[in-house]
């Protein structure tokens, strides 16, 4: 079965589809859409594709999906064995898996279009982004507190799912929309955690935390 | 400056790094492999960019601009641009002092880092970034700690003089928190929370919300 991402890869939404089927070891091909400057997604041919005139699109046999939530779910209810990152069999956890889905779409609306403002000159309103970005890390610092407080190292329990892969790209790209992360150190630890995974992918903002081979020998 | 508070020890783990303003001074705070805290100024020698950007690599800090490479005691030791070369010894940033005590990172710009001395019952709970001035910060958590008493069974107590220092115990004194308060600019505090080692989980919990909910109204002032 192919999987086919329409990708931008400045865009955070596009990187968690890649995030997450690098972890999960998933193939897919990818098909580079000029966002920026071309705008071709809101092109004719994509716009048939989809409607909303959005990125990611996801198409596999049979399904054409537009909704990057529904895109991580699906991706991850076919494709890991463990059942951990849809953890289906865990109805209490799938509840909280399912909250910080939608939370994440509220960092999309806030952290994400602001970082359109800096980057990209997006026409908004940049100071109800900026106060809404602040309530949304606040809220994901108090719970991710709670939650080491109680001894839980990811947001929806003691295993990273598809929610923490949903909240992580905006939320570690916050600077680009020139948000540090100095006032939230609990959302510093979850990013590391996070980043150290194994299989763990980068993007523009975004590195790598391990060490780097070509620091121990570069050649002349 | 005497001694400020800035951080839970916890909070900053192998190979993290973070920033942290002490009087005039931006600070670059990292933490190699093995577990050695460093406080340095938080401009990389070679053009003045933020170390605070850079990426521990076992034993070193690399700044995230050209990498160059400065160990636990600030030196440079690796120019990815001149592998070969072995830096001159003078290339390093400015060292400062910083200590780890009751779960708290304290760094000291001028001398050798001193904590204050605190209880040794305490566990460091949490640090929270308050957008109001200092007098805020504390009025507001001296007036929530008498209204929600509850949290320190029953009336409360302060206990400390010290004037970045609020110590509220319960009158038995087993039930208190400690809250150390930094300044990193006129209008931010940090909080750092340490709490009774009494406390259960879910009463850990309350003490964390309840920040929050001070929080909110110093804020409001
Ligand atoms: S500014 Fe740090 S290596 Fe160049």
């Amino acid at each position: 079965m192919t999987i086919t991402l329409y990708n931008y890869v400045l865009s955070g939404n596009c990187y968690k589809i890649r995030l997450l089927a690098s972890l999960l070891d998933i193939n897919y091909e990818t098909i580079a859409v000029d966002f920026h400057p071309g705008q071709e997604h809101k092109s004719k041919a994509l716009l048939k594709l989809n409607p909303a005139g959005t990125l990611p699109i996801l198409v596999t046999d049979g399904h054409v999906f537009t909704e990057t939530k529904d895109m991580l779910t699906w991706l991850a209810q076919h494709h890991d064995q463990s059942n951990t990152w849809w953890p289906a069999n865990n109805s209490d956890q799938l509840t909280r898996v399912v909250q910080w889905l939608e939370f994440s779409s509220r960092l999309s609306a806030t952290i994400g279009e602001l970082r359109l403002n800096s980057m990209l000159n997006k026409a908004i309103d940049v100071e109800a982004a900026k106060h809404g970005s602040k309530i949304c890390l606040r809220e994901l610092e108090s719970h991710l507190t709670e939650q080491r407080i109680k001894g839980i190292q990811w947001l929806s329990g003691d295993n990273p799912t598809v929610a923490d892969v949903a909240c992580f790209p905006y939320t570690a790209l916050s600077p680009d929309a020139g948000i540090e992360h100095d006032d939230y150190p609990s959302i510093r630890s979850w990013l590391h955690a996070l980043r150290s995974l194994d299989n763990f992918l980068t993007m523009p903002g975004i590195h790598e935390l391990h060490e780097l081979k070509s620091t121990q020998k570069i050649s002349p | 400056m005497s001694t400020e508070p800035i951080g839970l020890a916890r909070d900053l783990a192998p190979k993290g790094v973070m920033r942290a303003q002490v009087g005039q001074t931006d600070l670059a705070i990292w933490r190699s492999t093995n577990g050695v805290v460093s406080a340095w100024e938080n401009r990389c020698p070679h053009r003045g960019m933020r170390l605070s950007h850079g990426f521990v690599r076992g034993e070193s800090l690399a700044c995230a601009y050209h990498g160059w490479h400065y160990d636990c005691s600030g030196k440079c030791n690796y120019i990815p641009a001149h592998p070969e070369l072995e830096p001159p010894s003078t290339i390093r940033p400015n060292i400062y002092s910083v200590v780890e005590q009751a779960g708290i990172l304290w760094v000291n710009t001028v001398a050798d880092a001193k904590p204050v001395s605190l209880p040794n019952d305490l566990i460091a709970l949490r640090s929270i970034t308050l957008d109001c001035n200092l007098p805020s910060a504390i009025d507001a958590f001296k007036a929530a700690a008498k209204v929600d008493a509850a949290l320190f069974n029953g009336t409360v107590t302060e206990l400390s003089q010290h004037p970045k220092i609020l110590s509220l115990e319960s009158p038995s004194g087993a039930n208190g928190i400690v809250i150390l308060f930094q300044q990193p600019h006129p209008k931010s505090v940090v909080a750092h929370l340490l709490a009774k080692d009494v406390y259960q989980t879910n009463e850990l919990v309350a003490v964390s919300r309840w920040c929050e909910s001070v929080r909110h109204k110093a804020e409001q002032q």
